[in-house]
C-alpha cells in the first residue's frame, strides 16, 4: 500500500528525513520498497505483512513512527458532528441475515448535500496513494478509508427502493452492475448490500453503479461497517475483484475503527458540502474484548538473548497501543488494544519488544549442537547414486513432478483408479502426478535434439506417485530415470569410433551403478508381450525397466531418426538387496590359467543361458567367464554372431597344471558345439 | 701419451661434440673416448709402465678429463633428446583429444542443496527428508496456520482429487506448499534436542515466469533444545550466509510475519552483485532477501508434543533457486527445469 510522508506527519513529528523514516519502517518490519517525490510530498510504497491489518491506515502507520522514533502521537481529531442536530427525522431500518456475516452496520443518512470537486489538497493526496478523484462524498470516504483503515460506502439515498438496508447472502440468479460498469453474477456465496428490490453493493468489495453518488445526487446514505474477513474473500475470488475495501475487510477489521471512521467521514461531508446529518442507526453490537497477557522482563531475555530494560518494555508497549501495568518491579500485565488481534501470547509480546528495541541490536551467539547419528539413510543412497552417474558420464536432470495425463495414456503408464490427480491443477500439462520418471525424460531428450544437442545421456532421481488398492493414502516412492539418445565420437589411442546410444548403454550404466552400491547384479529380460520393454530384476524382484521409445512415441514427441532408451529403476524396491557390509577376501596366492574361444553362434541364442551352461560345465575350477569380443557384418554368415569368451581358470590351492585345464575346456567346446550349436571359429 | 695430450684430447673432444645431432652420433663419441676400448681406456693402458709418482700425477690427470667429457656427454644427451622427440615418427601430437571418461554434471539445483545442508552438517545438524504429498494437518494445523488462511486456498496450494473407489469419506492430501511439514513429522518422532536440514521439491499454483515456478526447491533447518535464544539463530544463519556466500557478506534481520514462529523474522544479505551500492538486481537497495526465520511458536511444539515450558528452538526456511540464481547468476528460473545441457555442463 501506499502512504505519504506529509499525511504520516498530520499524526506524528518526523525528525528524521524520508529515506532514513523508510529505513526505521523496513527494519522494524514495514517494508519500503520505493520512496516517490511528488508535489513537495514523498509518497511511501510498503509492503505489510498479513497480521497487520491496522498498518493499512495513515493512523496505525504514524502509530508505528511514534513508537521507534519516540516521537509523540498526535490523536485524531474528534469529529464536529456525531449525531443530528436536531431530532432525528425519517426512518431506516436495517436487517441484518446472520450476524456472522456482518456484526456490526452503521448508516447515517445526510441530505442537502452539494456534490462537487473535491479541494485541491484531498484530490492531491487521494493521487499520490493511487486514488483516482470522482467528487468530494467519495473521495471523503476514500480518503476516510486510507487514513483509519475502515472502508466506507455512500449510497444515493434516493435511489434506493425505501428506507430498509438488507445484510444478506445473493440469491441465485441475482447480478448486480457495480461502479466499476461491470456485471457481475451473484451466488449465495456472496454477500451484498441491498435494499427492498435488488443488492446495491457486493459488500465490502465494491457499490453497485446504480446508487453510486453523482453530481445530481442531494441525499446520501453513509455506510460504515464490519464484515466477516473469510466472506468477503470468498466473495471477492468468486467474483474476481479486488479492491482497496476487501484488501482491508479481508486482514479484519475492528469494530471500534468503523464507529470512529463513520464520524470523521460525516464530520468532513458536512464540512465540505454544506449537508445535514438528518438520521443515525447502528445494528449490532461492538464486541471486540481486550486481552491480558502476563509478561516479565526474564521471558524476554530469554527468548532472544538480551538483557531488555523494564523501562524500555513498558515505554515500547506503551507508545504502540498498549496498556501496561506493573505487577512487580520485573514483571507487566499486557492489555492488547482492539487493532492488534494478532498479539495473543506472550512470545507476541516479546516480538513488539524486539520490534522497537531493534533487531539488529539482539547479539549474534552460537548454541552447542548436540551430535546426532540417524540421519537419513535413503539420502545418503540417492547421493551414492547421483554421484555415481555423474562419474559414468551422466548429466542430472530435475523436471516437474505433475505431467500432462494424455501423456501418460501414450506411454501405457495410465491404469484407472492409480493415476494420482491435482484438483485444482495450473493447465493439463500438469494435471497429474507422474507415476514414471519416463516420458518426463522423454520431452527432455526430445527439448535437446530440438536445441541440436548429439548425444544426450540424462538421469533423474525423484518420487513417483500412485495409488493402490487398500491404501488410503496415495504412494511415493523414489525411482531413478536414465534416458540416452543419439551419438558421439569415442577416442581410442588407435583413432576414433562413432557410439551410438541404446540398450547396452542403460544395461552398462545400471551394471556399473549396482557393482557399486552394492545390489546383487541386475538381470534383464525381454517382457514376453513387449519387444520394446525390457524388465530389470534383481534376483526374482522386478525391480525396473528399460524402454525402446517405439515410433508410435518418437512420432508423438517429434523425435526424428533417432532412438532412445529410457531405463526407470525403483529404488525403494531396489535398496533392500543393498549389502552394507564390506569385507575383505584373501588375493589368490597361485596362477590362474586364461583360455579363449571363438565361436559363431545363431542370433537367437541366449547368452546369458551360454554363460551360466558353461559355468555349469566346468564347475569350481572356472573363476570367471566372460564375453571379452562380439561382431557381426560381412565376415560373419547371415543370422549369426561372432563371440569370444575369456575363460579363466584357477585353484586356490595349487597350481593348476595343463593338463588339469584342457579336459575342462574340451568340455566347454562340447557343450556350446552340442547344445549352443556353436560352430568353432 | 704426455701431460698435455690430456688438453689435446679435450679441446678435440669438445669441437667434434658441437657437431653431434643424433643420439646414435652421441653414442659413437662416447665409446670413442669412454668406452671399454676408447682413448681413455687405452691411455690408461700405459699406467703400468710409469713411475709411483708418474702414476699419482696420470691418474689425476686422467680423473679430471674422464669427468670433463662425462659431463659433455650428458649435457650432450639433453639436447640431443629434445630434438629427438621432435623429429621421430612416433611422436605424440599433443593437440589430440586426451583419452577419458566424459565428465557428467550434478544438477545446479542439487550442487546448491547439497552445499547448504554440507554446511548444517559441519554445524552438527544432520539432513532429514520428508514426502511430498501430505495432509492438511502436517502442512497448515500442526504449523499453527489457521484453518481460513489464505494459504490454504486453491489458489495457493495443489490438492489431490480423492481417490474414485473410496467410500469413507475421503481425507484431504495435497501437494506440500513448503518443507515446514517435515518439522512436524520430526519433532513428533523425535526427541529433543533436535538440530536437523531438511531440503525438498515443494509446490505452489504460481504461473510460471521468469521467477515464479510452480514445482521449486527449499531447505528447511531448525533446532530445538533447552536454552535456545534468537542470538543463537543469529548465529547459526551468519555462518550460513558467510559460508555460501562468502566471508564479506554483511545480513540483516527485519521483523516479519509468519505463523509458526514468533518472534519471526526475514534475513536480508548485502547485494553480492554490487555490495550494498544499489543494482538492478537487488532493486537498488543494496540489500537481497534470501530466508525466513524465527523462534518456533509455542502453538507448533503443542502440536507435536514438546512441552514449550523447557524447550525453546528456531526454525528457518529458504527457497533453493533464489539462492542458486544469486549465486550463478541465473536470471530465468525455467533454465532450471527446461535441463538445456549445454545450461547443466556450466555447474
Amino acid at each position: 500500500m501506499k502512504v505519504t510522508f506529509n499525511w504520516l506527519k498530520d499524526f506524528v513529528d518526523i525528525k528524521l528525513s524520508p529515506q532514513a523514516l523508510a529505513d526505521k519502517l523496513t527494519m522494524a518490519g514495514i517494508e519500503v520498497s520505493a520512496i516517490e517525490e511528488k508535489y513537495g510530498d514523498y509518497v511511501f510504497e510498503i509492503e505489510i505483512t498479513s497480521n497487520r491489518a491496522d498498518w493499512l491506515s495513515v493512523i496505525g502507520l504514524a502509530r508505528e513512527v511514534a513508537a521507534i522514533t519516540g516521537a509523540k502521537m498526535k490523536e485524531p481529531k474528534v469529529p464536529k458532528a456525531t449525531s443530528p442536530r436536531g431530532k432525528s427525522s425519517g426512518s431506516l431500518s436495517i436487517q441484518i441475515e446472520d450476524p456472522k456475516d456482518c456484526p456490526l452496520y452503521t448508516a447515517k443518512i445526510i441530505r442537502g448535500v452539494k456534490v462537487e470537486a473535491s479541494p485541491d489538497w484531498m484530490r492531491k493526496r487521494l493521487e499520490l496513494v493511487g486514488v483516482r478523484s470522482v467528487n468530494n462524498i467519495v473521495d471523503i470516504t476514500n480518503y476516510v478509508l486510507f487514513e483509519t483503515g475502515e472502508p466506507l460506502h455512500a449510497f444515493d439515498l434516493d435511489k434506493l427502493s425505501g428506507p430498509q438496508i438488507y445484510m444478506r447472502r445473493a440469491r441465485p440468479g441475482e447480478k448486480i452492475a457495480a461502479i466499476d460498469e461491470k456485471i457481475y453474477n451473484l451466488n449465495p456465496g456472496i454477500l451484498v448490500i441491498a435494499d427492498k428490490t435488488k443488492p446495491i453493493a457486493i459488500a465490502g468489495v465494491m457499490g453497485g453503479k446504480e446508487s453510486e453518488v453523482n453530481f445530481n445526487t442531494k441525499n446520501i446514505l453513509l455506510e460504515a461497517a464490519v464484515f466477516n474477513p473469510v466472506v468477503i474473500r470468498r466473495s471477492r475470488r468468486q467474483i474476481g475483484l479486488n479492491s482497496e475495501s476487501s484488501y482491508r475487510f479481508e486482514r479484519g477489521v475492528p469494530q471500534e475503527a468503523a464507529i470512529s471512521a463513520s464520524h470523521r467521514a460525516c464530520g468532513l461531508i458536512l464540512d465540505l458540502s454544506a449537508g445535514e446529518l438528518t438520521l443515525a442507526k447502528q445494528q449490532g453490537k461492538i464486541t471486540s474484548k481486550f486481552r491480558s497477557i502476563n509478561v516479565n522482563n526474564e521471558q524476554v531475555n530469554k527468548i532472544l538473548g538480551v538483557n531488555v530494560k523494564p523501562a524500555l518494555i513498558k515505554s515500547g508497549l506503551s507508545a504502540l497501543g498498549f496498556k501496561v501495568k506493573a505487577k512487580t518491579k520485573n514483571s507487566f500485565i499486557v492489555t492488547v488494544p482492539a487493532f492488534r488481534p494478532d498479539v495473543a501470547i506472550c512470545e507476541d509480546v516479546v516480538e513488539e519488544i524486539s520490534r522497537v528495541y531493534g533487531y539488529d541490536r539482539i547479539p549474534v551467539t552460537l548454541p552447542s549442537i548436540k551430535p546426532q547419528l540417524t540421519g537419513h539413510s535413503s539420502r545418503d543412497l540417492i547421493a551414492s547414486v547421483k554421484n555415481t552417474l555423474v562419474c559414468l558420464g551422466l548429466n542430472e536432470v530435475v523436471t516437474y513432478s505433475m505431467v500432462d495425463k494424455a501423456l501418460l495414456a501414450d506411454f501405457n503408464l495410465n491404469p484407472d483408479n492409480e493415476t494420482v490427480e491435482i484438483l485444482n491443477p495450473l493447465s493439463r500439462d500438469q494435471g497429474v502426478l507422474r507415476p514414471s520418471l519416463i516420458p518426463s525424460l522423454a520431452s527432455r531428450i526430445a527439448f535437446n535434439l530440438n536445441r541440436k544437442q548429439e548425444y544426450i545421456n540424462i538421469f533423474e532421481t525423484a518420487d513417483i506417485y500412485c495409488w493402490q488398492a487398500g491404501k488410503d493414502m496415495p504412494v511415493e516412492a523414489p525411482a531413478l530415470g536414465l534416458a540416452f539418445c543419439g551419438s558421439r565420437s569415442l577416442f581410442f589411442e588407435h583413432g576414433s569410433t562413432k557410439d551410438s546410444a541404446g540398450f547396452l548403454h542403460a544395461k552398462g550404466v545400471i551394471s556399473a551403478l549396482f557393482e557399486k552400491l552394492k545390489f546383487p547384479l541386475p538381470r534383464f529380460s525381454e517382457a514376453p508381450d513387449n519387444s520394446s520393454v525390457i524388465k530389470v530384476f534383481i534376483k526374482n524382484e522386478e525391480i525396473g525397466r528399460v524402454v525402446i521409445l517405439p515410433k508410435r512415441l518418437l512420432e508423438r514427441l517429434d523425435i526424428k531418426n533417432r532412438q532412445v532408451c529410457i531405463a526407470e529403476i525403483r529404488l525403494d524396491k531396489a535398496m533392500p538387496f543393498t549389502v552394507n557390509k564390506k569385507s575383505f577376501k584373501e588375493l589368490p596366492a597361485y596362477p590362474a590359467i586364461a583360455r579363449d574361444i571363438s565361436v559363431l553362434l545363431k542370433q537367437d541364442v541366449s547368452l546369458d543361458e551360454v554363460i551360466a551352461g558353461i559355468k555349469t560345465q566346468a564347475g569350481p575350477a572356472l573363476e570367471s567367464v566372460k564375453i571379452v569380443d562380439f561382431y557381426k557384418g560381412k565376415q560373419i554368415p547371415g543370422g549369426f554372431i561372432g563371440i569370444t569368451i575369456s575363460c579363466v581358470y584357477r585353484s586356490l590351492e595349487r597350481t593348476l597344471l595343463e593338463t588339469e585345464v584342457a579336459p575342462l575346456h574340451e568340455k566347454i567346446v562340447a557343450l556350446l558345439e552340442a547344445k549352443f550349436e556353436a560352430k568353432l571359429r | 701419451m704426455q701431460a698435455n695430450d690430456f688438453e689435446s684430447i679435450r679441446i678435440q673432444a669438445e669441437s667434434e661434440a658441437v657437431t653431434i645431432s643424433t643420439p646414435q652420433g652421441l653414442e659413437e663419441f662416447r665409446l670413442k673416448y669412454l668406452g671399454r676400448k676408447g682413448l681413455l681406456a687405452r691411455a690408461s693402458a700405459i699406467i703400468p709402465t710409469l713411475s709411483q709418482e708418474e702414476r699419482a700425477e696420470f691418474g689425476r690427470k686422467l680423473n679430471i678429463l674422464k669427468k670433463a667429457l662425462t659431463v659433455l656427454v650428458e649435457e650432450k644427451a639433453k639436447t640431443v633428446a629434445a630434438k629427438d622427440s621432435g623429429s621421430s615418427i612416433n611422436r605424440i601430437d599433443l593437440g589430440l583429444p586426451g583419452i577419458a571418461q566424459e565428465l557428467g554434471r550434478l544438477h545446479p539445483i542439487t550442487q546448491v542443496i547439497d552445499e547448504i545442508c554440507a554446511l548444517f552438517t559441519r554445524m552438527g545438524f544432520i539432513v532429514v527428508e520428508g514426502p511430498e504429498i501430505e495432509t492438511e494437518y502436517n502442512n497448515f494445523t500442526g504449523l499453527n496456520i489457521p484453518l481460513e488462511h489464505p494459504s490454504r486456498d486453491t489458489f495457493d496450494t495443489f490438492y489431490l482429487k480423492p481417490k474414485t473407489d473410496n467410500l469413507k469419506p475421503a481425507t484431504k492430501y495435497l501437494l506440500r506448499s513448503h518443507t515446514s511439514p517435515v518439522q512436524v513429522r520430526a519433532m513428533k518422532s523425535r526427541k529433543p534436542p533436535l538440530s536437523i536440514v531438511v531440503p525438498g521439491r515443494v509446490y505452489r499454483p504460481d504461473a510460471v515466469d521468469a521467477s515464479h515456478s510452480f514445482m521449486f526447491h527449499q531447505v528447511e533447518g531448525f533446532l530445538v533444545d533447552k536454552g535456545i535464544k534468537f542470538s543463537d539463530l543469529k548465529g547459526i544463519l551468519e555462518v550460513f550466509a558467510k559460508g555460501i556466500f562468502g566471508e564479506n557478506i554483511k545480513m540483516r534481520f527485519r521483523p516479519h510475519f509468519f505463523p509458526f514462529t514468533e518472534p519471526s523474522a526475514e534475513v536480508d544479505i548485502s547485494c553480492i552483485i554490487c555490495q550494498g551500492k544499489g543494482c538492478s538486481v537487488c532493486g537498488r537497495k543494496g540489500w537481497l532477501e534470501v530466508l525466513g526465520c524465527g523462534m518456533i511458536h509455542p502453538n507448533v511444539f503443542k502440536h507435536v508434543g514438546i512441552n514449550a515450558k523447557t524447550y525453546t528452538g528456531f526454525a528457518f526456511g529458504m527457497g533453493v533457486e533464489r539462492i542458486a540464481m544469486l549465486k550463478y547468476g541465473i536470471n530465468d528460473i525455467r533454465l532450471f527445469f527446461e535441463n538445456d545441457l549445454r545450461f547443466l555442463k556450466q555447474f
